[in-house]
């Protein structure tokens, strides 16, 4: 009897430090979460948490459950209805901001953490440094939401109704369609003068994804009441910083700041280079190969495509397929002087024959 | 005796008081020890106003677990009764105040109840020892000693004895009582219960100053480095944090003398004018004392 209760004793602990096998390969210290030398799982001795030191992303957004109720507190004497949380649509609104860990702030490698695995379901207990699940679930939602709409009357999350909701086939909703500015014009108190922002421009044409310029945005950013942003005081460094991954924000001042509101940067009339159909789909760091440099390149074919030769340049990617007579000209034979818009016949033909009624082979 | 007005009955009570001046120089008797333990063990709670939403429901449990007509709980979310600043009085022991915000929070919400001062000053004014400090941190009023003199409503730094001038003559004072009774049932305070945030944290006074200062240590830009209440007026059980001065949010400024000061500045008072404190208040408590002696009998 003795020798098995010896025996059991000496398996429980190793048990509980087995359990958790990716946990205990984790790269930090032991002492950054648990205050005792051996933590057990009925008795972790958990610190106060860490949070950004530890935190890890464990699925993308789309994989997260779609609706989650919330329904934990159902007999406590201010009855409302349970919550019904759409999971799935914060999950990818975060992916702007500060993404999953923004709610799951303590979550090591490995299952998601529930909330009620850190905070007490009781408001009455020894550690007081974690909010209990009531104040951590409401401060969660109303942290945000309060900021952007002074509504946070019980019943805006609080629906009643909400039995039908099937959890496991949720309906999913999406963040509306957000509604881009064309052009934004800032009149700078720095500099005399504008400068001018053509928002649609860089998304459209330069291809620019949201995140690229709106690197450190939260929900807040946008819905917060106007008054409140006037009173976000950004400093120098940090207004430019939204256009300083492509721009050269700290020598360049005059081509972005302008004495007057600038038209659109259009290739072909700005530079005299017209991107055509090919080149509007290549980045602009795909010919703009110095960092922050758009200046100084001459628009020839040769600037760029430096291996390119009569003998191994593909001309039907251009659209026309030469035909036998014309597939061992020269370049400069049609394109002279590197004009590849207006093409010439001239050399070797009379009037008679011309660009584009002529063409020296098949258009595909 | 339901019927007479208060003015009557300060003129019964300036008749009697010089038949009842000899009478009255028994202070000792009259002015009871104050229960002023400061144990180890009281506790306190620490209002995070950087959390609290201003939803008012510790408002309406306050009133309902002390049967103060509450009403619906839906009423609380009338957001315009912010437009003027409240304080607590008879039909409420707590209200819910808005200032202007900032980042943090917008707008600053504050809770306002008795402090519950660990030296309180309503405790040392009270001359028949109707209020007393509890082991367990509350400062409660024991009506059936109480006079209705209100030297505790002067002494109190942070105005919070709140009188029923709608009944003039049963002595009513009113104000948060931490909950004594619930708490003694092992129950939370009902504010602190119902509030969805938990703006107000229940513990242990020590073991909170410990929590606000890790939260002001840990969060810089979101706290002053200022736990009010700590040291103010010789420490109360109830503590605030916040993001902005707590001038702003019209905190008295005060030091960590306790707050008797005050009442003895009343007696001081009197003092300039070579009347001995003792024997005036003898004589008022007396007065006093006697004609609530009476009216209880005109009322058996
Ligand atoms: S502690 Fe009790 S009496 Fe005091 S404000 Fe809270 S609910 Fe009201
Ligand atoms: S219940 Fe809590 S959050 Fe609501 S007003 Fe009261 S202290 Fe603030």
């Amino acid at each position: 009897m003795k020798f098995f209760s010896m025996l059991i004793l000496l398996i429980i602990p190793v048990l509980c430090i087995a359990q958790p096998t990716q946990h205990s390969e984790l790269k930090f210290n032991c002492s950054l979460c648990h205050s005792c030398e051996s933590p057990t799982k009925t008795n972790p001795c958990l610190k106060a948490c860490p949070r950004a030191e530890i935190i890890t992303v464990h699925h993308s957004a789309e994989e997260a459950p779609g609706y989650i109720i919330l329904d934990k507190f159902k007999n406590v004497e201010d009855n409302y209805a349970p919550v019904n949380f759409s999971h799935k649509a914060h999950a990818e609104m975060s992916v702007m901001a500060g993404g999953c860990e923004m709610c799951h702030h303590y979550n090591p490698p490995g299952r998601v953490v529930a909330c009620s695995e850190c905070h007490s379901q009781s408001r009455i207990r020894d550690d007081l440094r974690t909010p209990d699940l009531k104040g951590a679930l409401h401060r969660q939602c109303i942290d945000c939401h309060r900021l952007w709409s002074s509504d946070v009357a019980c019943a805006d999350c609080h629906h009643e109704n909400i039995t039908n909701i099937n959890k496991a086939d949720p309906v999913d909703r999406y963040h509306p369609q957000i509604e881009e500015p064309e052009r934004l014009v800032y009149d700078t108190d720095e500099m005399e003068g504008y400068v001018t922002f053509y928002h649609s421009d860089h998304t459209n044409i330069f291809g620019q994804e949201c995140n690229d310029c709106h690197k450190q945005e939260s929900c807040v950013s946008c819905h917060i009441e106007e008054q409140m942003l006037g009173n976000i005081n950004l400093s120098q460094e940090e207004k430019h910083d939204a256009c300083s991954g492509c721009h050269d924000t700290d020598g360049d001042c005059e081509s972005c700041h302008k004495e007057q509101i600038t038209p659109g940067f259009y290739h072909a009339v700005s530079t005299g280079f017209n991107l055509s159909k090919y080149h509007s789909k290549v980045e602009c760091g795909g010919c703009h190969t110095t960092p922050k440099v758009f200046k100084g390149l001459s628009g020839s074919c040769a600037a760029c495509h430096k291996n390119w030769s009569l003998e191994n340049f593909e001309h039907s990617i251009t659209g026309l397929s030469l035909d036998e007579n014309h597939s061992e000209n020269d370049c400069e034979d049609c394109h002279v002087e590197n004009d590849y818009k207006n093409p010439t016949c001239d050399n070797c033909h009379d009037e008679e024959i011309f660009y584009p009624d002529f063409l020296p082979g098949i258009m595909k | 005796m339901a019927t007479q007005n208060r003015r009557d009955f300060l003129k019964t009570v300036s008749s009697i008081g010089i038949v009842t001046a000899g009478v009255a120089a028994t202070p000792t008797k009259l002015k009871a020890d104050p229960e002023n333990i400061l144990s180890n063990e009281r506790n306190g709670v620490l209002v995070d106003t950087t959390v609290c939403i201003g939803c008012r429901r510790c408002e309406w449990a306050c009133k309902k677990s002390h049967d103060m007509q509450p009403g619906s709980i839906d009423d609380y979310d009338d957001k315009s009764i912010f437009d003027i600043k409240r304080r607590p009085d008879h039909t409420t022991h707590t209200v819910i105040n808005a200032y202007k915000g900032n980042s943090i929070s917008k707008p600053i919400m504050l809770k306002a109840q008795c402090m519950h001062c660990d030296k309180p000053a309503c405790v040392s004014a009270c001359i028949v020892g109707a209020f007393s400090k509890k082991e367990n941190g509350s400062v409660v009023w024991d009506e059936s000693k109480c006079i209705g003199c209100r030297y505790c409503m002067v002494a109190c730094p942070f105005q919070i004895p709140a009188f029923d001038y709608h009944k003039a003559i049963e002595p009513d004072i009113h104000k948060c009582d931490f909950c004594a009774e619930r708490k003694g049932n092992g129950k939370l305070p009902a504010c602190v219960e119902i509030c969805p945030v938990e703006a107000l944290t229940f513990g242990n006074r020590a073991d909170l100053v410990t929590l606000a200062k890790d939260r002001i240590k840990k969060n810089p830009k979101r706290y002053v480095d200022h736990i009010y209440g700590e040291t103010e007026v010789g420490g109360t059980s109830w503590m605030y944090l916040s993001s902005v001065d707590f001038a702003t949010l019209d905190f008295p400024v005060l030091s960590a003398d306790t707050a008797p000061g005050v009442s003895e500045s009343i007696q001081h008072g009197i003092f300039a004018y070579f009347i001995p404190p003792i024997a005036l208040y003898a004589l008022l408590g007396g007065i006093m004392y006697i004609s609530k002696q009476k009216s209880n009998k005109e009322e058996e």
